[in-house]
């Protein structure tokens, strides 16, 4: 898993939270990538959009413009479970080389 | 030592980064990055100090957003479209040009360099461009003083060309340019660059905007072309008497056939 894969895994986690608007969803991504800048982030978002796995729909935005907001499909719910099979199997990998 | 560069504010990000989006992504597309990015920059919580550093350089944005083998095969059809642009600019102004192929005359090169930009541009316009909204106002304004222009260069050179106005005075002024002729001429030589530039500047709306801006180009560049054909003819001929008889009725069989592709150009273009 590339750290694309990773960042992947957490937007698609993020989203089947619940939905959430653009700001929400790349703070805490940058917040925990703090490396990766949120146009790199977005570009991901945009990206899992264009192969379906999240669409969005515009909301009311508290007292503000609306906003669009993000949210996972059935298409990225089956990718988000198949990424996480990946994140445990290369963990216990790793973890079996003795890296806690 | 390093010159400090200063912070961006929210609009000037966002101006930038609207304007590399535009020339890399398809319009409809650039149009949705762009009110993403307008919804990320003006979040309220957003410090406008450290834009850069959260989101990034906007060209830089706007690049990891490109499809990159799409975004240089736009680049390439660019580069020629351009350079055929520039080439009828140079002639327009040079009036001859500094190659020659034996097998045709110099005043056909405009046409060759029309024909390739029209075949070029329609494909791949109507290929890959998008249509976005409604027909644009500014399009059709222009797209009229582009026709206006390129009429009215025509029924001018029709009038000068005429065998009887040329007679007379060249017969009874041999040694004196009518200003029926430095109008004329004028009218080409900087007809055909502004002609020139007007396309280019269809082109790049076509690009970034709505690829029906691409008449702009069609039509601009006909009339440059048609431009490059005047001059050029006018510079090779000379005017005796055999020339003077028949320049109006040989320029114009040419001329029309000319002007009419150019006009099926931009109605494919505006379609």
């Amino acid at each position: 898993m590339l750290k694309k894969d990773l960042l992947e895994l957490c937007l698609l986690q993020l989203l089947s939270q619940g939905d959430k608007y653009g700001y929400e969803v790349l703070t805490p991504l940058r917040a925990a990538f703090p490396d990766t800048q949120e146009s790199a982030i977005y570009a991901l978002l945009r990206g899992l959009g264009k192969s379906g796995l999240t669409s969005w729909y515009m909301a009311p935005g508290g007292g503000g413009p609306d906003r669009k907001y993000y949210r996972i499909t059935s298409a990225g719910q089956a990718r988000l479970e198949e990424m996480r099979d990946q994140w445990r199997n290369m963990r216990d990998a790793i973890a079996s080389f003795g890296v806690e | 030592m390093m010159k400090q560069q200063r912070p961006l504010t929210k609009e000037q990000y966002l101006k930038k980064f609207s304007r590399a989006v535009r020339w890399r992504l398809p319009p409809q597309e650039s149009e949705e990055a762009i009110a993403d990015y307008r919804e990320l920059v003006f979040q309220p919580e957003r410090d406008e100090s450290k834009l850069v550093e959260e989101l990034g350089e906007p060209v830089q944005a706007a690049h990891l957003l490109t499809d990159v083998k799409a975004y240089r095969r736009w680049l390439k059809i660019f580069a020629v479209l351009a350079f055929g642009l520039f080439l009828l600019a140079k002639w327009a102004w040079m009036g001859h040009s500094s190659f020659y192929f034996s097998f045709a005359d110099q005043w056909w090169y405009p046409v060759w360099v029309m024909a390739v930009g029209l075949a070029l541009s329609l494909y791949w316009f109507r290929r890959y461009g998008q249509k976005n909204g409604p027909l644009s106002k500014r399009l059709v304004l222009a797209l009229v003083v582009v026709l206006a222009f390129g009429a009215g260069t025509m029924a001018w050179n029709w009038y000068v060309f005429d065998s009887s106005f040329l007679d007379s005075y060249v017969e009874r002024y041999p040694l004196i340019i009518p200003w029926q002729v430095i109008l004329q001429r004028e009218l080409i030589i900087n007809g055909g660059m502004i002609c020139a530039l007007i396309a280019l500047a269809g082109l790049i709306l076509a690009k970034c905007y709505d690829r029906r801006w691409l008449a702009l180009y069609t039509l601009a560049v006909t009339v440059a072309a048609v431009c490059g054909f005047i001059i050029f003819f006018c510079r090779s001929i000379d005017i005796g008497y055999a020339v003077r008889s028949s320049a109006q009725s040989y320029l114009f069989a040419r001329l029309i056939p000319i002007g009419a592709a150019g006009l099926i150009g931009t109605g494919v273009a505006l379609c």
